[in-house]
């Protein structure tokens, strides 16, 4: 993957190869700058791949299509929309029935632990909730891929925590596929199946690692001496990548 | 805190809103009680008053009022229909954009009406020249409001809309035109103030009624406390358009925070 032209063109992406199989949780960590959204915007169909494919079920993927969602950082919400109708969007635009989309936008509100909040704007939230919102948003459409760029990169440390934990108990009763993109180690270990390290300039995948052991709800999985290593691993990974873009 | 105290706090805080015109005032029939501003160079505070008060009770300045208002509605409501289309095209293609950018900004510095007596030869002397002034200079904000409005969509936002299915054909509606609507309404807003503004020197050229005919009559027969009285009254009413119109936008738009 490159952008611009002639000797401005930055290689932003170089040989990535990556399969992901159904109903993984793929973390992507790395230094900012290593092309991690990028790699999240080409699979959604956003970027074109200057060369190579992105294959969906050995289908090449030509666009954003609703079978892959995407929460991003912030402004996933359309903020003229109240909570239900930013939930019921994609529904909407699908053309599914006024009972039927009434009735999913209950689900997932509940789902998200928003009831009561149907009616309010994404101004009049919390930027958990709206991160909540989007979520819901994003999963109403039920895509079979979840793409999650930096979703919790702008909230307060109890938040991300509590959102991490329910993102899990999520994916765990569903059949998504999760890419999910993070410059957080521990988020990247706690979250991920499979955890994919990157490396940049260009960026390219440094190593992928399997999480040998699983976290439960509602597990302190801190207190695992397996996590304790993981994650220890993960970050002296990425701090080299940081330390050598330095110089 | 109690509903009731909130009510009066916000009573206070009206009040202290118009305290400094209170003052203004005050002071203008000060310097007239006392002689410090003669009678021949400008009548006192309670002279105009007396004046608006009769324009008022005689009904004489309804029919004039209604034709202004005819005139700056009809240009202002061809201004918002033209200038939020033309807007969103320009930010939309770029052909659209290079033809009228030069245009506009040509058109923007213009006293628009010093083109009257040209719009008069095309148009006649009667109210559609007056109509095509006041929407030609009402438009030029509204263009403008809308172009940057549409323009600095949040990309975001556009893909957001994109991975939830909506077709490029109907983004124009489903997000570019809602998320420039804080702009546009800002850039109306402005339109309504030069609505008034140009109504005004319109109607000192050829017209038979109108708020700024009656301000040209009354300066001409030297009366003028009474063409003070109509200033004071089009102050007034411009005023009232403008809390009017920002009151609708905060009830219809309670999704955005408004800065005023």
């Amino acid at each position: 993957m490159r952008y611009g032209e002639g000797s401005d063109a930055v290689t932003a992406l170089e040989s990535i190869r990556l399969s992901v199989e159904a109903h993984e949780f793929i973390s992507i960590v790395g230094p900012s700058g290593c092309g991690k959204s990028t790699l999240l915007y080409l699979v959604g169909g956003f970027l074109q791949p200057t060369t190579g494919e992105i294959r969906l079920r050995d289908r090449p993927v030509s666009g954003p299509g609703r079978d892959r969602g995407i929460v991003f950082q912030r402004y996933s919400l359309f903020p003229w929309l109240t909570v239900q109708d930013n939930i019921a969007y994609g529904l909407r635009e699908m053309g599914v029935p006024r009972n039927e989309r009434e009735r999913i936008v209950a689900d997932h509100v509940r789902l998200v632990h928003l009831e009561g909040c149907e009616r309010r704007y994404p101004r009049e939230l919390s930027g958990g909730m709206q991160q909540r919102v989007a979520i819901a948003q994003t999963l109403a459409c039920n895509p079979e891929i979840l793409l999650m760029d930096e979703p919790f990169g702008a909230l307060d440390a109890q938040t991300r925590r509590i959102l991490q934990d329910e993102l899990r108990r999520i994916w765990r009763r569903g059949t998504q596929t999760v890419l999910f993109v993070t410059h957080d180690v521990e988020e990247a270990v706690a979250l991920g199946t499979r955890i994919v390290v990157m490396a940049s300039r260009p960026g390219r995948i440094k190593e992928v690692l399997t999480r040998g052991f699983d976290i439960d709800d509602g597990d302190e999985f801190e207190a695992n001496p397996a996590f304790a290593a993981l994650k220890l691993h993960v970050w002296r990974s990425v701090k080299e990548e940081v330390d050598a873009s330095r110089t | 805190m109690t509903g009731a105290r909130r009510g009066w706090q916000a009573t206070g805080r009206n009040m202290l809103r118009i305290l400094p015109v209170l003052i203004v005032l005050a002071l203008w029939q000060f310097a007239s009680a006392t002689g410090v501003l003669p009678k021949s160079l400008m009548p006192s505070l309670f002279e105009v008053g007396r004046a608006l008060a009769g324009l008022i009770a005689s009904g004489e300045i309804v029919p004039h009022t209604l034709a202004s208002l005819g005139r700056a509605g009809a240009g202002f409501f061809v201004a918002v229909v033209f200038g939020i289309a033309i807007g969103v095209l320009m930010a939309r293609m770029h052909s659209v954009q290079l033809a009228l950018e030069p245009i506009l900004g040509l058109i923007y510095p213009v006293p628009k009406p010093a083109l009257i007596p040209l719009f008069m030869v095309w148009l006649g002397i009667g109210n559609f020249s007056k109509i095509a002034v006041i929407a030609l200079a009402c438009l030029v904000p509204i263009v403008i409001a809308t172009f940057n409005g549409a323009r600095s969509v949040d990309p975001m936002l556009l893909w957001s809309a994109r991975a939830r299915g909506t077709s490029e054909r109907r983004l124009l509606w489903r997000v570019v035109l809602p998320s420039a609507l804080p702009q546009i309404a800002a850039g109306v807003r402005t339109a309504i103030a030069i609505a008034v503004i140009v109504l005004v020197s319109s109607e000192f050229i050829s017209s038979e009624a109108g708020l700024g005919f009656l301000i040209f009559s009354y300066g001409g027969v030297g009366a003028e406390d009474a063409m003070l009285a109509v200033v004071l009254y089009l102050a007034v009413l411009g005023y009232a358009l403008d809390r009017l119109y920002v009151a609708g936008l905060r009830k219809a738009m309670a999704w955005h925070a408004f800065a005023h």
